[in-house]
């Protein structure tokens, strides 16, 4: 794919990149903390996609990483450590979470995965909240007052640019070959010489990693979190909700996903304060129904997003 | 000091004769239909909100109850199988898996709202109890005592119809061998759509149960879907004694733990005991290595 071709795919990056930026000089604060939500759902869409999609192992408790990030980041930041080093500490502690979870978790496989990593949310939750000297149990924390919107979303874009990139050249990294050749067949991938478990690991670990970073964000934004707050069914469910409305296994396809949603949310939710679960699981039964490819797979999207040289995974859904 | 031990292993056996039962629900279903249903605890809810219903409405016996919700789960799960389950059941494994998960998931999601939205109290259980029974300074409520001997009595009818009934045969079958099951002539969405039915039906009576004993809220489905599962793995796919055993232990390490560790304590353990049995034998207790 040479680089004329994605020309205007570079036109909208830098016009959009120019817009992100100026933002702040340009709307109003509920505007900035509207884009701050995206892009935290969206960091968590494409790194739930690492591990979900391309790897094929549907990890729903994706939101440990981004709770135990957030929590670690508040109580430090309440010990007096600096945000910088607050935030790499909280990457630290989510990542080796996850490494150790990794071992008895990828001893199960499809629907059994998934639910057993859905456990591990209300496991964590429970353990926060029981653990009130550290965390402040049910009644949540809150770290020092101050009015971080604007560092807080401009982080928030950096962090959400970078998991975008990582994601993009992951996908065509030999490392990503190797998770999409297992979530073909784990057995074939294995006798081919891929170290399958490490990668497994290994997956899971990179996916935690900006979960947890966006964690502390959000919680740096926000100054207070309670257990339900970073754990609850929401965070837990929207940014898959994302990842497979838009596509799994591709980099647009989050990106498709959390801006839908997005705007769903800001013209409906607003005005019906009821059955937002409801909505979310309708969209989930008619996905699963009528079109487990997501939206980047529709034959509407799929030019328009091949057209930009985005298209190299998106056949994946069409094969059988 | 003993008896108080010997309180808890009662109360313990008895939480995990329902759980058992719920949990066989959701193993024949996955042998037979290769899907994981994510429901299953939302089942178990609707029964019990349905026992309760027939209590306090009509004063129903949650014996008779938990027999009468049978038939009524078995037609609303074979609903749901041919409205959600049958459509994706031919794609291939992968596809499978993920619209699986997507349908059953997003099904008890819009259960459990709904049902919050429209039983207005939060928690609900019933008052119904027979005299205790004093053995020897244990006491034991005789309610919880014949709510076990009933679950195993359901329990060894189900092992009857798995064992001699032309379905119940079937069910082993498909579990056993999908492609033989066809081959030989089973019909293979009848079948499943009555396993579906069936698991369904059991998760509902074992709630009729739970209601007695404890109280029921409309958000616990998905908590208990995770717990099902766990005694599902801990005892091995497909094995009735494993389900049972597993629900057994899973009950008596709960009790347990509410009494040493406190209540907040409780519901760490399925998650831990799953964690424990993948390192140690990951086939489950009365599992085959595949």
């Amino acid at each position: 794919m040479n680089w004329i071709q994605k020309k205007p795919f570079y036109f909208i990056v830098i016009l959009l990149l120019g817009v992100l930026a100026a933002l702040p000089w340009l709307a109003v604060s509920y505007t900035l903390t509207l884009v701050f939500f995206l892009s935290v759902y969206l960091t968590l869409a494409l790194s739930y996609d690492i591990v979900g999609g391309y790897l094929g192992y549907m990890n729903l408790g994706h939101s440990t990483s981004f709770g135990l990030g957030a929590y670690t980041t508040a109580i430090l930041l309440n010990h007096g450590f600096s945000l910088i080093l607050a935030l790499g500490l909280a990457i630290l502690l989510a990542a080796a979470f996850a490494a150790i979870v990794s071992y008895p978790l990828f001893r199960l496989r499809g629907a059994y995965f998934a639910l057993a990593t859905f456990g591990l949310i209300s496991l964590i939750e429970v353990v926060v909240t029981n653990l009130r000297d550290l965390t402040g149990g049910s009644g949540g924390i809150s770290t020092p007052p101050g009015n971080n919107l604007l560092p807080a979303y401009y982080l928030a874009i950096v962090v959400v640019l970078g998991t975008m990139v990582f994601s993009y050249y992951l996908a065509r990294s030999q490392f990503g070959l190797a998770l999409f050749s297992i979530r073909e067949d784990e057995e074939v991938s294995r006798s081919f010489g891929v170290p399958t478990s490490l990668y497994k690991c290994l997956a899971l670990v990179i996916s935690s990693v900006p979960a947890s970073l966006v964690g502390g964000v959000y919680v740096w934004n926000m100054t207070y979190i309670s257990p339900h707050s970073v754990f609850g069914l929401e965070i837990a469910l929207s940014p898959i909700v994302m990842a497979m409305l838009g596509g799994t296994g591709t980099m647009v396809g989050p990106v498709f996903g959390a801006i839908f949603i997005t705007l769903v949310q800001e013209f409906l939710w607003t005005k019906v304060p009821y059955f937002h679960l409801t909505m979310y699981g309708t969209v989930l039964v008619l996905l699963g129904l009528f079109m487990p490819g997501g939206l980047v797979r529709t034959q509407w999207v799929r030019p328009l997003v091949q057209r930009l040289g985005l298209g190299e995974e998106i056949e994946y859904f069409k094969k059988s | 000091m003993l008896p108080d031990l010997i309180q808890l292993l009662v109360g313990g056996i008895l939480l995990g004769g329902i759980y058992g039962l719920a949990a066989f629900g959701l193993s024949i279903t996955f042998g037979v239909l290769n899907v994981l249903n994510l429901a299953h605890g939302e089942f178990l809810m609707l029964g019990a909100l349905m026992g309760y219903v027939l209590f306090t409405a009509l004063g129903l016996n949650p014996f008779i109850s938990a027999i009468a919700v049978i038939p009524i789960f078995i037609i609303a799960g074979i609903g749901f199988y041919l409205l959600l389950l049958k459509p994706i059941s031919e794609k291939p494994p992968h596809q499978l898996l993920v619209a699986s998960i997507l349908i059953t998931l997003g099904a008890s999601l819009v259960i459990e709202d709904l049902t919050a939205f429209f039983w207005e109290r939060p928690v609900t259980g019933i008052a119904y109890s027979l005299p205790s029974l004093d053995l020897a300074g244990v006491v034991v409520s005789s309610t919880r005592l014949l709510i076990l001997l009933f679950i195993f009595f359901l329990a060894f009818s189900l092992q009857l119809y798995l064992k001699k009934t032309y379905i119940g045969k079937s069910i082993r079958g498909i579990t056993q061998c999908l492609e033989g099951a066809k081959v030989v002539g089973i019909p293979i969405v009848l079948v499943s759509a009555l396993t579906f039915g069936l698991g369904v039906a059991l998760a509902a009576s074992a709630g009729v149960f739970y209601v007695t004993l404890f109280t029921v809220t409309p958000v616990m489905g998905i908590p208990l879907s995770v717990k099902y599962m766990c005694i599902v793995v801990l005892g091995g796919l497909g094995s009735l004694v494993g389900s049972v055993v597993g629900g057994l232990i899973l009950g008596v390490a709960e009790s347990l733990t509410a009494y040493y560790f406190g209540a907040e304590w409780s519901p760490t353990i399925a998650f831990i005991l799953l964690i424990l049995i993948l390192i140690v034998k990951p086939e489950g207790l009365f599992g085959t290595k595949e």
